[in-house]
């Protein structure tokens, strides 16, 4: 950055607001023009997850794991499913769910958190959620970690080349994280229970979607009730799930087709979650 | 209502801030403590009343550079809304404001505040969110630093600071960028006496640098010190507009009337109901 300042020197503000087009070039400006704000608000999020305990870091490493010994015990002890390998299985589903939850989770709050910051100085409230969405990244790249020790340790005949494209699988579910935390963060200024809502919602997104169970279920759903099979299978998760079960259970190549079609899908909806953020962000110093 | 202009004058120089016909207006359907219940209640059964609340109302004024402007009022009348609108927190509903230059507001005491940061993370992270650059900072930290004067505490997390010191890191923050347009909020009543002095010397030497202030204050000696025209918002709207001496003088009358008015009702109020509460700006 050259210039000394990176907010305009003058400015007009009036109750004329840009169209919808110019609202959200404003946004994705926004967003360009601080990422070193967004930066440096990733950083001391990690910085406090991390510093309070001296285990902080560790504990992004065991998390993943003991949610498996709870998967694991569930499913194939209690409910007697015959998965081979199921502790890998599921390991590849609860990964990129547990960076997706985080992210939500924290990112619904964003807004409102700030508060005191909104009221009081001019900034793009849009950094806010987006640097949560980015804050989960490292979550998942620890969650790596304890993958690779699983496959090395007792899957080795797993491994395969395709566990390089879990980088770009990653970076397509980012690209699907990004509005949807951008559309819950604002709108829980105005709904303080959306926060509530959202765990309801996020936890029985996860048993619909095939994480604990493969897509074979989801295709014996649609068998008998193909609405909600249909329904089932556009979930972006289904999407991202199997792409990641590719690329570490079964050591095949992802469907880059849907991915790609989730990742076109995605950015649409980063446009609408934009326009609806920066619609309603004058109205943020006012309602908090 | 019709505005008591005391002197209107010719006053030469480049603008600084132009208001013209500004409002702000609060909706009363969303509030920090809305739930979606009472949405879909309202939905279902609408209360009638109010929906919405003025705290500003045609609000017209120019800054030229090189003035102070004071603006005084009652409590509730729309001072730090207006300080919020020249800032750019708040936008306006109607009219436009045009502010030419930097604006500072020391409404900025304690923002960027992060309870698990230390002192120097937080100076860090209240420059990326006042939009300096890195070099900027760094180049401001030394003596962000040695004003607050916190000696060994700046490297540890906020959580441990005692509020007085907190005040002052927070002081040192506010004022160590060098503002075109000054806004002040009240904020000489922090820290303890010691730094108290400190900072009127600090603020003071920021008034001299700054090319337009505009001063929100219930001292009175501060406006006639410092201020070289003064407004009078009441409910929202200016009501005199002036030599500060003069606009002093009719606030005072006017809660001079106030008080009596209250007293009048309070004698009333032993018969009748109280009127609908007015909401706090």
């Amino acid at each position: 950055m050259t210039s000394a300042s990176e907010v305009p020197a003058s400015f007009r503000s009036s109750a004329v607001r840009p169209g919808p087009v110019g609202l959200i070039r404003e946004g994705f400006v926004d967003i360009l023009s601080r990422r070193r704000l967004i930066r440096y608000l990733v950083q001391a999020d990690l910085k406090k997850s991390g510093a309070d305990t001296l285990l902080g870091n560790i504990w992004w490493v065991i998390d993943p794991l003991l949610q498996m010994v709870v998967y694991v015990v569930l499913v194939t002890l209690i409910f007697q499913r015959k998965q081979p390998d199921y502790p890998i299985f599921i390991f590849s589903a609860i990964l990129p769910w547990k960076w997706f939850t985080g992210s939500v989770g924290d990112g619904v709050y964003s807004v409102v958190l700030s508060e005191r910051l909104i009221k009081q100085i001019q900034f793009p409230k849009i950094v806010l959620p987006i640097s949560s969405a980015m804050s989960g990244i490292t979550n998942f790249a620890f969650g790596l970690i304890p993958l690779s020790v699983l496959m090395i340790v007792f899957y080795p005949h797993r491994i395969s080349i395709w566990l390089l494209t879990i980088p770009l699988i990653g970076f397509v579910q980012l690209l699907f994280t990004l509005p949807v935390v951008v559309a819950v963060s604002s709108s829980n200024v105005f709904y303080r229970d959306i926060g509530n809502l959202m765990r309801h919602v996020l936890r029985l997104w996860w048993y619909l979607s095939p994480g604990l169970y493969g897509v074979a279920l989801i295709l014996e759903v649609t068998k008998e009730l193909p609405l909600v099979g249909t329904l089932m299978l556009l979930n972006p998760f289904t999407i991202l799930f199997t792409a990641y079960r590719d690329a570490i259970y079964s050591g095949q190549s992802p469907d880059w087709m849907s991915l790609f079609i989730l990742a076109v899908a995605s950015l649409l909806l980063l446009v609408v979650a934009m326009w609806y953020f920066k619609r309603v962000e004058p109205a943020f110093a006012k309602v908090l | 209502m019709t505005i008591e202009h005391i002197d209107e004058g010719h006053r030469e120089g480049p603008v600084a801030i132009e208001a013209h016909d500004l409002g702000v207006r609060y909706s009363l359907r969303f509030t920090r403590k809305t739930r979606m219940r009472t949405t879909f209640t309202n939905l279902l059964r609408p209360r009638g009343g109010e929906t919405a609340f003025w705290a500003l109302r045609e609000v017209t004024f120019r800054v030229v550079q090189g003035e102070s402007l004071a603006v005084i009022g009652p409590n509730g009348a729309g001072k730090s809304t207006l300080l919020q609108v020249l800032a750019g927190i708040i936008m306006p509903s109607t009219g436009v404001v045009e502010v030419a230059g930097h604006v500072s507001s020391l409404l900025t005491l304690g923002a960027g505040f992060d309870q698990d940061l230390s002192g120097l993370d937080n100076i860090r992270l209240a420059g990326a969110f006042l939009g300096l650059s890195e070099q900027e900072v760094e180049r401001r930290l030394p003596g962000i630093v040695e004003y607050a004067d916190l000696g060994p505490f700046i490297d540890v997390p906020l959580r441990t600071y005692s509020s007085g010191m907190r005040a002052r890191l927070g002081f040192s923050i506010a004022t160590s960028v060098e503002p075109d347009i000054l806004l002040l909020d009240e904020v000489l009543a922090t820290g303890d006496a010691d730094f108290r002095v400190k900072s009127k010397a600090r603020v003071l030497e920021l008034v001299k640098q700054a090319r337009a202030i505009v001063l929100v204050t219930h001292d009175m000696s501060w406006v006639t010190e410092y201020c070289n025209r003064a407004i009078l918002l009441e409910k929202g709207r200016i009501v005199a507009e002036g030599e500060p001496s003069e606009v002093i003088a009719i606030h005072q009358e006017h809660s001079e009337r106030r008080k009596a008015e209250k007293a009048a009702a309070g004698v009333l109020q032993l018969r009748e109901r109280p009127a609908g509460r007015r909401r706090r700006g």
